[in-house]
C-alpha cells in the first residue's frame, strides 16, 4: 500500500484530484458572485411583465432568500451541494440532478461523436498532407482545413440541414430521436457541423506535428540505416502523437462546453442552451451545476490527456509528471 | 478560443450573427424546394379547401422558443398560454370574438360589484379519467393565488375576502373591493388552470416538469415533455366539448428561425407560431403554406420614468414624442404588419365591449403628438436641457423590430441634439430595467391575454402599487378606480379612454404601435374562427383537415 502511494503516477493523480476540488470550489464561488452581480432581477423574471402587488414581490424574495447577505446565500448553496443536493431549477421547478443527466448525456454524446469524426478524419488527412508536403494533395487538404476553421458551426449546420435534410431528406431536421440508432441518426448532422471546425484544427495540428518530426535527425538516420518505411513511420508517429493527443484532448473538453450554436441550429436540448437560458434567467442552481459539470469534464479530460502523455513518453514517466 | 467565446452568446445573438452569405444562399434556394414548382401566389387565410371530415393523426406545431414548464402557473409566458389552453381549463374561456364564454363554469353572475357566482359543470373529467369535483376547483384557485407556487400568474388575483362552495356545483368568490374585470381572472387566458388535487399532491406539488407533466380537463393529455426539445399531447375522449379532429399534437421548440423555415419546407411542421415579420415572404413562398397576420393585442411604446432627470421634464418627453415617426416605423420596420398606436389599449381589447372599428375611431380621437422635428426642437429649447443630452434605450433581444424603431428614433433625436444610444440586451435584463427607478427611457412591450379592456392601461397608469413610469395623477387614479367598480362595460371603456386622454397631457407614455403576429399554416389544415384570441382558446378543436 505504502509503495503504491509513493508511485509517481498515483501521487500525480491524487495531487491533480485535490487540485480539481479546489478549482471547483473557487469556480463555484466566482460563478455565484458573477451571477449575483449580473444585470437582471430574478423576481421580475418569475413574476413577468405585469402588474404585481408588493406582497407578491416580498413573497418571492423571501422564498428565494434574495434579501439575505451574499455570503449567506452562497453558503446555503454550498452546504446543500456538499450534501449532494443541487436543488431544483428556479425557472422550471425540475430537479437539477435529473436535468444534468438528461442534458449532459446528450451533449456528451454529441461531443464524443463529433470528436471521433474530427480525429478519425483529421489525423489521417493531416498525416497525408505532411507526407505529401507541397503537393496538390497537401494544398487541397490545407485549403479545406482553412475553410473548415473559418466556417461558423451554425452556418455549416444550416447548409447541412438544407442539403441533407431538406433537399435529400436523408437526415431529420431537428430533435433527438428515441432509441440508440434513432438518436445517432438525429445527432449525425449536428456532430458533423461541430466536427468541421475541430477536424480542420486537427488536420493542421497533425500536419505540423508530423512535419516537425520528419525534419528531425533521427528520422534521417533511421532511414539511412535502412530501416523499413513502416518502422520509421512508427518512430516518428509515436513522437508526433504527443502534441496531437494533448491538444485534441483539450479541444474535446472545450467542445463539451461550447455546443450552444449547434444546439440552437438543430434544436437540441443540450447543456449549452440550458446554460445560456439559465444565466439570463439567473437560475442559480442550474448555472452552478452546469458550470461545475463543464469544469469537471475539462479537468477530467486534461487528467486523461496527461496520463496518455505518460503512456506515450517514457521519459516523462520516469522523471515524474506535472512538476 | 472560437468555441469559448461563442458560449457568451445568447440564442438571439446567434441568430443575428448568422453569416449573411450563407443565409442568403439558403433563402434564395428555399423558395423552390426540390421537385416542386415555384409557388407564385400563396393562398390567404380562408382559401384552403373545405373540411374533408377526416381525422388528423399528427399536427406538428413549431414554437420559436422553449417552455421551461408545462405549468402556466410556474411560467406565464405567452407561449405557455398557447400550450396550456389545450390541456387545462379555467372557469371561463375566451371565444373567437374575444368575449368570455363558459368553460368549467356553465354560467356566472355578478350579484353585486364585489361578488361573483360561478355555476360549475358536473360532467367535467380529468384526462386520467377521474371526475372533476368542486374541491379540485377550490384547490386550484388556492394554488393559483399563492405567489410561491404560481409566480407566473398570482399577480392577476386581486384581494379576496372569501371563496366558498355555495351549492353542490356552485362557488362564490367575494372580493375585497369591487372589480368589473374579475371574471377574466379565473380563466385559462388569465390566471387559472384547474388541475386535480390528487394529482398535485401525488407529485408533491412539483408539476409541469418532464417527469410529472400536467393534468387538466381539456381535450388533450400531456404525454411527453422535454424542455428545449418538444412537448406531446394526445387526444382524450372525455372532454365535455366533444372530440377534436386532431389526434396527436406535437410542439417542437425550434429556436433558430432558419431551421424553422427549413422544417416547413421539408414538410415536417404544419403550423409555425410567431414567424418573424422580416421572414414572412419566405414562408409565403413555401409550397402549400399560408401566413396569417393577426393583431396580437400587443402594445409597444416608450415609457418615461417621470422621476428620473431629464425625463422628469414634460418638455423633454414631448420633444421625444415629436421625434418619433410612428407611421414610418409601422410602414418600414413592421412592413405594414401593425398599426400606429393612438392610445394605450388596443382596439381589439376594447373590441370585447364595443365594435373594433368604433374602438379604433375613439382611440384615434385621443390627443396626439405629431411627428414634427421643428416642434421637437422647440420643446427641447423650453426644457431644462435646451442644449440636448445623452440617453440610452435598451431593447430586448427577442424584439429586433424594437431595435430598428429605436435606431430610427435615435436618428431623429440626433437632429435636435439628443444623442440616443441603442443597446440590445437579453429580455431578462430589459425586464429588470422596467420601473427600476433609474432608467429614464425604456420600451414597454406588453401582450394582453384577457379581454379586460382595462388590462394594459391599469398596468401602466394605476398607481396603487406604483407603475413603470412612476406616474401618479389623482384624477387618472380616480377614473381607474371608477372603472374597476363599474358594472357596465361600456362605462369602463369611457372611463379608461378619459384616463388615457388625461395622461397624454403629462406624457408619461408614448404609444408607438399595436403589433401583429404572423402564423404560418399548412394548406392541409383549416381553421375556423381565426382571430386574435384564437390561440388562447381551445384552438385544436377549431382545426380541420382541408381538402
Amino acid at each position: 500500500m505504502g509503495r503504491t502511494w509513493r508511485h509517481p503516477v498515483v501521487r500525480f493523480i491524487v495531487r491533480r484530484t485535490a487540485g480539481t476540488v479546489v478549482l471547483l470550489l473557487g469556480l463555484s464561488f466566482i460563478v455565484f458572485a458573477l451571477l449575483y452581480l449580473a444585470p437582471g432581477d430574478l423576481t421580475k423574471n418569475l413574476l413577468g411583465n405585469r402588474r404585481v402587488s408588493p406582497e407578491a414581490i416580498a413573497a418571492v424574495r423571501e422564498q428565494y432568500h434574495l434579501d439575505d447577505p451574499f455570503f449567506l446565500q452562497y453558503g446555503r448553496w454550498l452546504l446543500a451541494a456538499l450534501h449532494g443536493d443541487l436543488g431544483v431549477s428556479i425557472r422550471s421547478g425540475a430537479g437539477v440532478w435529473s436535468m444534468l443527466v438528461d442534458r449532459g448525456g446528450l451533449t456528451m454524446a454529441l461531443t464524443m461523436i463529433a470528436f471521433v469524426l474530427a480525429v478519425g478524419i483529421g489525423v489521417p488527412l493531416g498525416f497525408l498532407a505532411a507526407r505529401r508536403r507541397n503537393t496538390a494533395v497537401d494544398r487541397g487538404v490545407v485549403g479545406a482545413a482553412l475553410v473548415g476553421v473559418s466556417a461558423p458551426s451554425f452556418a455549416v449546420g444550416l447548409l447541412l440541414l438544407y442539403a441533407f435534410a431538406v433537399m435529400l431528406g436523408w437526415f431529420p431536421l431537428y430533435g433527438v430521436g428515441d432509441g440508440l440508432l434513432d438518436r445517432l441518426w438525429h445527432l449525425a448532422l449536428p456532430a458533423v457541423a461541430l466536427a468541421t471546425g475541430l477536424g480542420a484544427l486537427v488536420i493542421k495540428m497533425t500536419r505540423t506535428a508530423v512535419l516537425a518530426e520528419l525534419e528531425q535527425d533521427y528520422v534521417t538516420f533511421a532511414r539511412a540505416r535502412g530501416l523499413s518505411g513502416r518502422t520509421v513511420s512508427r518512430l516518428y508517429l509515436t513522437n508526433a502523437a504527443i502534441p496531437i493527443v494533448t491538444s485534441a484532448g483539450l479541444m474535446l473538453a472545450f467542445l463539451f462546453g461550447g455546443t450552444i450554436l449547434v444546439e440552437v441550429t438543430f434544436a437540441l436540448p443540450g447543456i449549452g442552451l440550458l446554460l445560456s437560458e439559465s444565466i439570463t434567467f439567473k437560475d442559480v442552481p442550474v448555472v452552478q451545476a452546469v458550470t461545475l459539470l463543464v469544469a469537471l469534464v475539462i479537468a477530467g479530460t486534461s487528467l486523461l490527456v496527461d496520463l496518455a502523455y505518460l503512456a506515450l513518453d517514457p521519459r516523462v514517466r520516469r522523471t515524474g509528471v506535472g512538476a | 478560443m472560437r468555441l469559448r467565446s461563442s458560449r457568451a452568446l445568447s440564442p438571439g445573438h446567434v441568430r443575428r450573427a448568422a453569416a449573411v452569405a450563407t443565409i442568403a444562399a439558403l433563402v434564395a434556394a428555399g423558395g423552390c424546394s426540390p421537385g416542386s414548382p415555384q409557388n407564385s401566389s400563396a393562398p390567404t387565410a380562408d382559401t384552403v379547401g373545405p373540411d374533408t371530415g377526416e381525422e388528423i393523426d399528427l399536427l406538428t406545431v413549431a414554437l420559436p422558443g422553449s417552455l421551461a414548464s408545462l405549468d402556466a402557473n410556474t411560467e406565464g409566458g405567452i407561449l405557455n398560454y398557447y400550450v396550456a389552453s389545450i390541456a387545462q381549463e379555467g372557469l371561463l374561456g375566451v371565444s373567437p370574438d374575444g368575449t368570455l364564454e363558459p368553460a368549467l363554469a356553465t354560467s356566472w353572475e355578478q350579484p353585486d360589484p364585489s361578488t361573483y357566482v360561478f355555476d360549475l359543470r358536473d360532467d367535467a373529467v380529468f384526462a386520467d379519467g377521474t371526475p372533476m369535483g368542486v374541491d379540485d376547483v377550490l384547490f386550484s384557485i388556492e394554488q393559483a393565488r399563492d405567489p410561491e407556487v404560481s409566480p407566473g400568474t398570482a399577480g392577476y388575483w386581486p384581494q379576496i375576502t372569501s371563496i366558498e362552495q355555495s351549492d353542490t356545483w356552485q362557488i362564490t368568490i367575494t372580493l375585497a373591493e369591487p372589480n368589473q374585470a374579475f371574471a377574466w381572472v379565473p380563466t385559462a387566458v388569465g390566471a387559472l388552470w384547474v388541475t386535480s388535487k390528487a394529482f398535485w399532491e401525488a407529485n408533491g406539488g412539483t408539476v409541469g416538469t418532464s417527469d410529472t407533466l400536467v393534468l387538466g380537463t381539456g381535450p388533450y393529455r400531456a404525454t411527453a415533455f422535454v424542455p428545449d426539445s418538444y412537448a406531446e399531447f394526445e387526444r382524450v375522449d372525455t372532454w365535455w366539448g366533444g372530440v377534436p379532429k386532431v389526434k396527436t399534437i406535437r410542439f417542437e421548440f425550434i429556436p433558430d428561425e432558419n431551421t424553422r423555415l427549413l422544417a416547413r419546407q421539408a414538410g415536417d411542421v404544419d403550423i409555425a407560431l410567431n414567424v418573424p415579420i422580416a421572414q414572412a415572404d419566405q414562408w409565403e413562398q413555401t409550397d402549400n403554406t399560408r401566413v396569417v397576420f393577426q393583431p396580437d393585442n400587443s402594445y409597444v411604446g416608450l415609457t418615461f420614468d417621470t422621476t428620473v432627470a431629464p425625463f422628469d421634464d414634460v418638455h423633454v418627453r414631448r420633444a421625444i414624442a415629436h421625434s418619433a415617426d410612428r407611421q414610418s416605423m409601422v410602414d418600414g420596420v413592421l412592413q405594414g404588419k401593425g398599426e400606429v398606436a393612438t392610445g394605450i389599449a388596443t382596439p381589439e381589447q376594447l373590441g370585447s365591449v364595443i365594435p373594433v372599428d368604433e374602438a379604433r375611431t375613439r382611440l384615434s380621437e385621443l390627443p396626439q403628438v405629431d411627428f414634427d422635428l421643428q416642434a421637437a426642437a422647440d420643446e427641447l429649447a423650453l426644457s431644462s436641457v435646451p442644449d440636448g443630452f445623452t440617453a440610452e434605450l435598451k431593447f430586448p433581444n427577442t424584439g429586433p423590430q424594437l431595435g430598428k424603431a429605436a435606431l430610427a428614433l435615435a436618428q431623429s433625436l440626433g437632429t435636435i441634439g439628443i444623442e440616443l444610444t441603442v443597446t440590445e440586451v437579453p429580455i431578462e435584463e430589459w425586464l429588470a430595467t422596467l420601473g427600476d427607478g433609474e432608467t429614464g427611457l425604456s420600451f414597454m412591450w406588453y401582450f394582453s391575454t384577457t379581454g379586460d379592456p382595462a388590462e394594459v392601461i391599469t398596468y401602466l397608469l394605476d398607481d396603487t402599487y406604483g407603475n413603470v413610469a412612476s406616474y401618479s395623477d389623482p384624477e387618472v387614479s380616480d377614473l381607474l378606480a371608477q372603472a374597476r367598480e363599474a358594472t357596465d362595460q361600456k362605462k369602463v371603456v369611457d372611463l379608461i379612454l378619459e384616463a388615457n386622454a388625461l395622461e397624454v397631457d403629462d406624457l408619461a407614455y408614448w404609444p408607438l404601435w399595436w403589433g401583429q403576429s404572423a402564423t404560418a399554416i399548412s394548406d392541409s389544415i383549416g381553421a375556423t374562427g381565426f382571430s386574435p384570441s384564437f390561440l388562447l382558446s381551445v384552438w385544436p378543436a377549431r382545426l380541420y383537415a382541408a381538402g
